[in-house]
């Protein structure tokens, strides 16, 4: 996962670039493939919770999310992914 | 008409649920509301979703290609400046409507962005929930050129 984050006027613009296949079980059956897809991004600085996306299998395959929050540069954001067989993936970054 | 008491009801309890401490989130949608994620059509995954809402179609902006060329990539962003609960995006493109919810925390600025897949031409829908209590919406058509989601 690729996780970019830069702050202008107390705005922290995000950028996540995730590698996962995200296959809906109807495609999978399809693509004769197993199903599975990112179910939820979550995205902290500190204890807070500044982003949190529940996703399905039509969010395209390598999936690039965006957001916006109110922050600083220097904190640390801590991305994770969570998919539907439970595997989960973190990144950490600081703000720049 | 929204029954009073039982939207009344319905805020007090994710409320309760939002001053739970949380490792990550508050009200996961995935497992409160799997009948929207179930669901075919639009009109019933956010019946599913949100209940029987009557949203205004106002303060809601998709940016999204009027023409995607790949229909497994299409970027789409939602905006908003309505101090937003949640927001949700729907097509009637796909085998079952539903494509991503998020929750919008205190303070948070809706301004999302994702990419998703459409099996062919068809309508997007986004519904941003309002702290007051009201649901907003935009719809908007997206033809599709090559279908994506493996059609």
């Amino acid at each position: 996962m690729k996780v970019k984050a830069k702050e202008k006027d107390g705005i922290v613009k995000v950028k996540v670039l995730a590698k996962h296949q995200n296959i809906g079980p109807e495609e999978a059956e399809k693509k004769k493939k197993e199903a599975n897809f990112i179910t939820s991004v979550v995205a902290k600085v500190g204890t807070a919770v500044v982003f949190e996306l529940n996703g399905s299998g039509f969010m395209s395959a390598n999936p690039l999310y965006k957001f916006k929050f109110k922050g600083k540069k220097g904190d640390e954001l801590d991305v994770t992914w969570t998919d539907f067989k439970g595997e989960t993936e973190n990144k950490k970054v600081k703000i720049k | 008409m929204i029954n009073r008491r039982k939207f009344l009801g319905l805020g007090l309890g994710l409320a309760t649920l939002a001053l739970a401490p949380v490792t990550a989130s508050a009200l996961d949608f995935r497992k409160e509301k799997i009948d929207a994620w179930k669901a075919e059509k639009p009109a019933d995954a956010i019946k599913a979703l949100y209940g029987d809402i009557k949203p205004e179609e106002k303060g809601v902006k998709i940016k999204a290609p009027k023409l995607a060329e790949n229909g497994g990539k299409i970027p789409v962003s939602i905006k908003s400046d309505i101090e937003a609960k949640s927001v949700a995006i729907f097509q009637d493109a796909n085998p079952r409507a539903t494509v991503a919810v998020w929750t919008v925390q205190e303070g948070g600025i809706v301004d999302y962005s994702i990419t998703m897949k459409m099996k062919g031409s068809g309508k997007i829908t986004a519904i941003v929930e309002g702290k007051d209590g009201k649901f907003y919406s935009k719809v908007l058509p997206i033809e599709v050129s090559k279908g994506g989601c493996g059609g």
